[in-house]
């Protein structure tokens, strides 16, 4: 089994060493011989640790950047407290109730915020944190700024630590599954997420909501430990304290998370005797983390288990990869999705399509039929508005006017995943892969449309998730080794060279398994010989995988040889459309490249 | 009772539908989107109307009274939000420090008042001169070696400098407030509408401060070094500015209208402690943000919107509600329009 980059392979014997001191702390607490007080720190590092993995999952994982999160934890402390004080329901009901009100509102927020991205959203955040705390402040039933007291003490360190735990197990079998794949995608690339299929509004609001729901569950925890609350405990500052620890244990590492929720909730207690320079000292730890290692004391890294696994049930790791020879090849596969090719049916088709940046018309009145499994060219001088072109097709750019038909249906106006799920991948003229994920990963996440689970199974777990993982690793590997990536699964996509990050998208976009393929400038940058492998490969791809494809190019040779239909588009107008021959002749478009014939 | 909120909210109303009518996007996005923003918009328009009705039976003059208020205060949330929106031009970084270099500013003020015993304006150089090199500081010592970082670790280093500066701020000056000595007591009456002496001093000085930067971005060198590096930072390297001084120059010129900033809160508000830059910062911050980042004009309207409203809301329903107007306001600008009132939209390159 090749070593995955991002994986700790930490010793079996130091992970069991780990367990061996929490089952020693728990018989500790159990015989009384904890003292009440350090029973106190080691919920708070609980409640801290369930805070800040829930953040990974908005920050880490999805690379949403919320800085609000204490909002969501007072959204649960003070759900819990109105249900404790007025209706004296247990701790269990509380816990759900407050998770679900603060995933709720989660999940309000999100839906409208999270169009915002970086800093914006940042921004939002913050505000939406803000205005909570200043709701609870001005609300009669919420105590205003004295808060609320008398909320049933429970002597709850074991429901919560139990709960971190579970917070840990869901967030970490979320981030190993497909809709984990998504969030990450969306992460390192929004728009290359959106068009392998990824429905990047769904999964960031889903991260939200369950992320705050996580935060409500904290907030529940923490309001029955202190069995008093008020709104001076959820500012901006608790905020950025959750941040903090996320931050240095490292964005999206869920290990990370834990150590440094814990670390930092420890370490003041024994800083104690320097109390009065506590809060100096953390901020200035942050700041030096940040400049001298600033991903974090973890990065992205996670531990692994398979060691573990392994000697648990006495099997090597070697064997816990896919059944060789069972599965279908992916070709077979994707050809099944496709549909019979009807020779001389426009696969598709643009009517009057236009649109404008401000004044500029970067595409006029583009009328254009690509035929069912031809392979056609498109071509022009820079800024013809080619990419333009591909940007409508694929519902990057909202046309002002026309029509796209796909197959019959038309897809203007819709957004990008669903053009990518209804059969019409793409690559980007200045590659757009997944940069910090492995190879095998960036081809994983296009499979995403052949996952058919979801979240529930992605946290349960049940055979058939296993099923449906190896399938998709097998699958992903099959694909890669046909384009001669077998040997790099295991390498960071940026790491690839030029030509292999090129075949990678390819293979990325293949994995949508769609009926057209779009291909953004596949040569550019590469070198004569280079060209020509792609050229055998394109033609290759287009007749295995039974593909449309439409393709734009600098490269004269390449096009000429390989397309059937060449549009030729200058100034946003199509001048003109025929075979390779008639190309080359017409007046035109020689005009169009050369400018005008001195006579 | 509450008149100008009432027709605030029904300018934010209007504004709503006339930004929702012209925007040609997919937006809302899908149904249940709409049926939120729809359900917000109906909400709102409930909400002025009622207000509306109740402005006309109101005291008009306590109105101007607050407006006018509300407008000096909101110069110095411009001041400040000059600060951000020129330091995320030109680094894309939001400096939370910022609010900071407003308390240090307002503290070297108070000991040029007291301790050194300046005259005012001497104090008011002092002070701006004090900040402006606090933030200088604060951008070699932290922000310069992340240059090359991911945008995130800058912003936490950012937010990480706020609460050192701060903890810093309590440990030298101490927790407990001071007291700023009055400087202006004299009162202006114009028509029926009584104004503090400080309050047209406050907005005076913004108003030439603010003149001159306009001057110093437009017409000096440095000023066009600034946008030129704002637009492109290797483009402008590569003509020949000196991108690491123009950066510094930039937290320098934003320092110095924090500085004043600080000095000029403390006439009017003479309450100054360590913490007070946190909430004044986010909400410059805000402003920068509604009036569109990065843009000069841009932070001063936004923050002479949010001066007003806050002050309105104060007036008229209850500070206590005054800090979610601010972020209120926000939210709600950056869902219509997340590029800001004067922002313009600009779409990725793909």
């Amino acid at each position: 089994m090749n070593k995955h980059p991002n994986k700790i392979y930490a010793s079996p014997i130091l992970i069991f060493l780990g367990f061996a001191a929490l089952i020693y702390i728990n018989l500790q607490v159990s015989l009384d011989r904890v003292n009440f007080y350090v029973i106190g720190v080691l919920s708070v590092v609980a409640i801290n640790i369930i805070l800040t993995v829930s953040l990974n999952l908005i920050n880490g994982i999805t690379g949403q950047l919320s800085i609000g999160h204490a909002g969501f934890m007072a959204i649960g402390a003070y759900t819990t407290a109105l249900f404790s004080i007025h209706l004296g329901t247990p701790i269990y009901f509380n816990l759900l109730v407050s998770g679900i009100a603060a995933g709720f509102v989660g999940f309000l927020i999100g839906l409208p915020t999270l169009r915002l991205r970086g800093d914006y959203l940042a921004i939002a955040t913050l505000g939406f944190g803000e205005i909570i705390r200043v709701i609870l402040q001005n609300l009669r039933f919420t105590g205003g700024a004295a808060g609320l007291g008398g909320i049933d003490w429970v002597d709850n360190f074991y429901l919560t630590q139990f709960m971190a735990i579970v917070v840990v197990i869901v967030v970490w079998r979320i981030g190993a599954s497909a809709p984990g794949r998504a969030m990450v995608a969306i992460r390192e690339d929004e728009t290359a997420a959106e068009t392998v299929g990824i429905n990047t509004t769904k999964f960031k609001v889903m991260a939200f909501a369950l992320g705050s729901f996580g935060a409500g569950i904290a907030g529940s925890l923490f309001a029955h430990r202190m069995t008093y609350i008020a709104p001076d405990g959820f500012t901006f500052m608790k905020s950025i304290e959750v941040l903090v620890m996320l931050v240095l244990g490292g964005l999206g590492s869920i290990t990370g998370a834990i150590f440094s929720a814990t670390l930092l909730t420890v370490l003041p207690e024994f800083l104690r005797f320097i109390d009065e320079w506590r809060m100096i000292i953390y901020p200035a730890l942050l700041v030096t983390v940040m400049i001298f290692r600033s991903q974090g004391l973890f990065g992205t890294m996670e531990l692994d288990f398979a060691r573990v696994k392994s000697i648990l049930k006495k099997v090597a790791p070697e064997n816990l990869g896919p059944e060789k020879g069972k599965s279908n090849p992916p070709m077979q596969k994707i050809k099944a999705l496709g549909f019979d090719s009807q020779e001389q049916k426009p696969i598709l088709e643009t009517k009057d399509l236009s649109i404008s940046f401000g004044g500029l018309k970067a595409v006029k009145n583009l009328d254009m039929q690509i035929t069912q499994g031809s392979l056609h060219g498109l071509i022009g001088p820079n800024g013809a508005g080619k990419t333009t072109v591909f940007n409508m097709l694929t519902g990057v750019h909202l046309p002002s006017s026309g029509e796209i038909l796909f197959n019959g249906q038309r897809i203007d106006g819709n957004s990008p995943y669903s053009v990518a799920q209804a059969g019409i991948a793409r690559t980007f003229q200045n590659i757009r892969l997944f940069k910090d994920l492995t190879v095998l990963d960036n081809v994983k996440v296009a499979f995403h449309l052949h996952a058919d689970y979801g979240l529930g199974t992605a946290v349960a777990r049940p055979p058939k998730f296993g099923a449906a993982e190896r399938r998709i690793t097998s699958e992903a590997k099959e694909l890669l080794e046909i384009f001669k990536l077998g040997d790099h699964c295991m390498t960071i996509a940026r790491n690839l060279p030029y030509g292999a990050q090129r075949r990678l998208e390819i293979v990325r976009a293949l994995a949508v398994s769609p009926k057209l393929l779009l291909l953004d400038e596949p040569a550019a940058g590469m070198n004569v010989l280079e060209t020509e492998k792609l050229m055998e490969l394109i033609h290759w791809v287009r007749d295995e995988f039974d593909l449309t494809i439409f393709l734009i190019e600098h490269d004269m040779s390449l096009v000429m040889k390989l397309c059937q239909t060449i549009s030729v588009l200058d100034y946003g107008m199509k001048i003109f459309e025929g075979t390779p021959e008639q190309v080359r002749k017409d007046p035109r478009v020689i005009e169009a490249y050369l400018g005008e014939e001195v006579s | 009772m509450q008149p100008v909120f009432g027709f605030a909210l029904f300018a934010v109303f209007v504004a709503l539908i006339v930004v929702l009518a012209r925007n040609k996007k997919r937006f809302p996005a899908n149904p249940i989107s709409s049926f939120f923003f729809g359900f917000i918009i109906v909400l709102l328009a409930i909400g002025a109307a009622n207000y509306f009705m109740v402005a006309i039976s109101a005291n008009r003059l306590y109105f101007w009274q607050q407006t006018i208020y509300g407008v000096s205060l909101g110069s110095v949330y411009a001041l400040i939000a000059l600060g951000y929106t020129m330091v995320y031009g030109i680094v894309r970084l939001i400096n939370f420090a910022h609010g900071e270099i407003y308390m240090i500013g307002a503290y070297a003020g108070f000991f040029g008042v007291t301790s050194l015993g300046f005259p005012f304006y001497f104090a008011l150089i002092f002070a701006m001169l004090t900040a402006a090199l606090a933030g200088v500081i604060v951008e070699r010592i932290a922000y310069k070696p992340l240059r090359k970082a991911p945008r995130l670790a800058v912003l936490i280093t950012a937010i990480g400098m706020s609460l050192l500066l701060q903890n810093v701020g309590q440990k030298i000056f101490g927790s407990i407030p001071r007291s700023f000595p009055r400087q202006f007591t004299g009162l202006y009456r114009i028509g029926e509408i009584n104004l503090d002496q400080s309050r047209v001093i406050v907005f005076a000085v913004t108003f030439l401060l603010m003149v001159a930067l306009q001057y110093f971005v437009t017409f000096t060198k440095p000023g066009k070094a600034m946008r030129a590096v704002s637009q492109d930072r290797d483009a402008a390297q590569m003509v020949g500015v000196n991108v690491d001084r123009t950066i510094s120059l930039t937290f320098f010129v934003g320092s110095l209208l924090a500085g004043a900033a600080g000095i000029l809160v403390a006439i009017v508000f003479p309450q100054i402690r360590p913490t007070m830059g946190l909430m004044p910062g986010l909400k410059a911050f805000v402003a920068a943000v509604i009036g569109g980042i990065g843009i000069i004009p841009g932070a001063v309207l936004g923050g002479l919107i949010i001066g007003v409203s806050e002050n309105l809301v104060t007036a008229y329903i209850s500070s206590s509600w005054r800090d979610a107007i601010a972020f209120g306001l926000l939210i709600l600008i950056l869902l219509v329009k997340p590029s800001g009132i004067l922002g313009r939209n600009t779409r990725e390159k793909v």
